[in-house]
């Protein structure tokens, strides 16, 4: 037994990929593979994605590809049959190949799945498109907002009615390309299932040797991120719409998201009314009568308007740290970046600092999904640029072109 | 299945927890899901609830239970059928009683994974920690899930989805300039904490089958979100670019897509996604709106013109889907090569999606309480190692205490009379 690190150590990861599943290749690095990102002369699509460094356009400069892509090897094949073949002769030296190619466009390029069966029989093939290899749709185009509207979410987030019952919003999709995430999470849950397959197995099923290919479909992905969205429609027959989240406005205008799930037991308002008395701010909430579930149900208000009173007195962080200290799951609404300031991710080590040398500088990303600490996530290298390790890729994967 | 062979003793409960040991069921593990008669998941007993199986000659959707307040049993909670398919397992054990405890351990010792959503501190006081698991059973792979994880000033705070979703970003990202976050109608994070505790689960293993070694791995609802929001955070930290400005969040606006957003159809509240990344897709989307005058005016004339012009150019294309079915828009446009999708709510994927249908995106299961009903399992196919939804039984989620006796006999060799003694000591409730 030697002393690797990380779990999948030694293990060779081709990625031809748009930026649709970047982030699955991203999460083989973190888990310690060595990804190889074959881009074409001009660079994958994603180096021409904006925001920039600097708003300076440029295939090294893109934040979007660094987002996605932070962990990886960059190596550039020719466009036409001998880009093509030294690509076969790539996936036949690594253990999984991550493609987000089209059937006809694998067929073409030789990538199918048969053809690259036969070259290397332990190969895990990782397709990753929007509606799968097959059905009505398998042909269909998609990007992340229509995934977000086939798959369900869309429908129901956004902002509630107006008081007549009519919305005069659009449903809306989440910013950050959620479809396509979940879909490359999924897609690296089948990477490591198949590696295990083939590799490990148990004493059950001894390990197979073979590789397999697997087909994820971004639509069935998004489709299924809805939590009780489909059990509720079964149950009851109603479907969920549009509605406004329960949020109190702080003192200094930042927003929390102020959930009281009374459905968790009865110490759920006891904390609340504790922490709103020693707030000074309980109101009627102090009459027994509320101590009663149906009582509180029937009054709602009362319990929301002594949750507003303790809003107007603090702000965000205190009202959020204010709930919390009661018990319940408050959160203050942040935007993406203001995570970095949170201390206690940064006490768990979560954002990690890597040297960007041509630059001069040193920037920070979010770092480990979880804390392994035998088995450490690993975040050692910046973003490639465009094709930065062609020759040193072609003298250890030993394929010339 | 490629993880036969593989048991998971799974303490966790509500979404984030179970949705890991889901994945992990429908890959082939055997999931042994540890239960309590007195304090049962809440989601066995919250509604949604699923319909008397009687009332199954009407279809569900024709359900009477829905707003009742009390569950009628701890296997009706429609929630927990969406994250306890898998071929889950359950045994009821009182790990407070010594006698429970003690079977608990063992259990352990017969585990390869040990997975749990309670707050952080509980397992440890049951006397089932880390370093208790390690004691009997010395390589097993420990994957918590809790909000704030185990380490760190505030692992005290608690999470739900929404929780995590606002502070993380998440909540953030969905609405419209200059009005307030509009955030999300359902537990987004618990999904993906989930599928990054499944992440843990098959790392861990890969890791100790290379070196042996078992660990802790901690999972939270927080650091599996913080990448979620891709270069916006850069942007900032890169940029100093807010994302706290006026023009964000866009809606449904991308950067990369001129037009692209929701637009009304025919119907009450129904909407169809348009969303061009190219002058080809416009080009197409012009030809399939049987080229409109306004199509040709200078304002749409390049993609930064019809970014620039988005409000006016949303307005017109929204004229023309608003007579016209969301499912015909859809067809038409991806028939001339424009990406577009019909905004389709739960119903609409269980009875409509045609594609969901034909890739068998649903499993029919049931068990000897509710009647058989479309359950979701693994939405990733494994050519030569197919996921079931079902797990290695394929079966439906467990009743309460369904497998208690079975998993005793066949996994820790009791006899009935053992069985039976336990249970009348209060060890198996």
């Amino acid at each position: 037994m030697s002393a690797v690190a990380s779990p999948l150590d030694g293990v060779r990861v081709l990625e031809l990929t748009d930026e649709s599943a970047e982030y699955c290749g991203r999460m083989l690095a973190g888990l310690g593979a060595d990804v190889v990102k074959v881009e074409p002369p001009e660079g994958a699509p994603s180096r021409r994605l904006g925001p920039f460094l600097d708003d300076e356009p440029g295939p090294d400069r893109s934040l979007a590809f660094w987002a996605d892509n932070v962990g990886k090897r960059s190596v550039v094949v020719p466009d036409g049959p001998a880009g093509d073949a030294a690509v076969v002769a790539l996936a036949e030296g690594a253990d999984v190949l991550v493609h987000t190619l089209r059937p006809a466009e694998a067929g073409t390029r030789g990538l199918d799945f048969a053809s690259l069966e036969a070259r290397a029989p332990r190969l895990v093939v990782c397709v990753l498109t929007p509606f799968g290899q097959s059905g009505p749709w398998a042909d269909y185009l998609a990007d992340d907002l229509v995934l977000m509207a086939l798959g369900g979410s869309m429908a129901a987030c956004g902002y509630g009615p107006g008081t007549d019952g009519t919305y005069d919003t659009p449903p809306l999709a989440a910013h950050g390309d959620q479809a396509w995430r979940t879909a490359s999470t999924y897609a690296v849950i089948g990477v490591l299932a198949a590696l295990w397959w083939r590799d490990e197995g148990s004493a059950e099923q001894p390990p197979s040797g073979k590789g397999q290919l697997i087909d994820v479909s971004a639509h069935e992905c998004s489709a299924s991120m809805t939590e009780w969205h489909c059990m509720t429609y079964l149950c009851s027959g109603s479907v969920f719409r549009r509605a406004p989240q329960p949020t109190l406005t702080a003192a200094d205008g930042r927003r929390v998201a102020a959930l009281n799930p009374d459905f968790l037991g009865a110490h759920v308002f006891t904390n609340l009314l504790a922490m709103l008395e020693a707030q000074g701010v309980a109101g009627p909430l102090s009459d027994p009568e509320f101590a009663d579930p149906a009582h509180r149900a029937s009054h709602y208000g009362e319990v929301w308007r002594a949750m507003k009173r303790l809003a107007e007195k603090n702000d965000g962080e205190t009202l959020y740290r204010l709930g919390q200290s009661a018990g319940l799951p408050w959160g203050v609404i942040r935007a993406p970046e203001e995570t970095a300031e949170d201390a206690h991710l940064r006490a768990r080590g979560h954002f990690v600092e890597l040297d960007h040398p041509e630059l001069g500088r040193h920037v920070t990303y979010p770092g480990a999904p979880f804390l392994a600490h035998a088995s450490p996530w690993r975040m050692d290298r910046r973003p490639p640029l465009l094709g930065e390790h062609t020759d040193e890729v072609r003298g250890e994967w030993g394929v010339e072109w | 299945m490629p993880l036969a062979g593989v048991r998971i003793l799974d303490f966790t409960r509500l979404g984030f927890g179970a949705q890991a040991t889901l994945i992990c069921g429908c890959l082939g593990a055997d999931v042994v899901r540890v239960e309590s008669t007195t304090r049962p998941d809440p989601v066995r007993v919250m509604p949604p609830f699923v319909p008397d199986p009687g009332d199954k000659a009407e279809g569900f959707g024709a359900a009477t239970l829905a707003n009742a307040t009390s569950a009628p049993s701890p296997n009706r909670g429609g929630i927990f059928y969406k994250y306890n398919t898998g071929g889950k397992r359950s045994i009821t054990v009182d790990a407070r009683h010594p006698e429970g405890l003690a079977l608990l351990r063992e259990l352990v010792a017969a585990s390869d994974v040990v997975t749990e959503s309670f707050a952080a501190g509980t397992l440890e006081r049951w006397g089932l920690g880390y370093e208790a698991q390690r004691a009997v059973r010395p390589d097993i792979v420990y994957v918590s899930m809790c909000g704030f994880g185990h380490e760190g000033p505030d692992t005290k705070h608690v999470t739900m989805g929404p929780t995590a979703q606002a502070l993380t970003g998440l909540t953030f990202m969905v609405g419209l300039p200059g009005r307030p976050p509009a955030g999300w109608s359902f537990s987004y994070l618990d999904h993906v904490g989930g599928y990054l505790g499944a992440v843990a689960v098959l790392a861990g293993l890969l890791h100790r089958a290379r070196t042996g070694q078992g660990q802790h791995i901690d999972v939270s609802q927080l650091e599996p979100a913080t990448a979620l929001s891709g270069a916006l955070f850069l942007d900032a930290v890169v940029n100093g670019r807010s994302s706290r400005r006026p023009d964000f969040p866009a809606g449904n606006r991308r950067p990369a897509s001129a037009p692209g957003n929701a637009y009304p159809a025919a119907g009450d509240d129904k909407w169809v996604v348009v969303s061009c990344r190219s002058d080809a897709q416009w080009r197409a989307l012009v030809k399939a709106m049987g080229e409109p005058p306004w199509t040709g005016e200078a304002r749409f004339a390049t993609f930064s013109a019809r970014q620039e012009h988005a409000e006016e150019l949303d307005a017109l294309i929204g004229q023309w889907t608003s007579t016209r079915d969301r499912y015909a828009v859809m067809d038409l446009l991806q028939e001339a090569g424009v990406p577009s999708g019909a905004v389709q709510d739960a119903a609409d994927r269980l009875e409509r999606d045609p594609q969901l249908k034909a890739r068998g995106h649903f499993t029919t299961l049931g068990n000897d309480e509710v009647a058989p009903m479309p359950l979701e399992g693994l939405p990733a196919r494994l050519g030569r190692t197919p996921a079931h939804t079902g797990g290695r039984l394929r079966r439906g989620p467990p009743l309460l205490g369904q497998d208690t006796d079975s998993i005793l006999r066949e996994l820790l060799g009791m006899s009935s009379g053992d069985v039976a003694r336990l249970r009348a000591e209060g060890a198996l409730s």
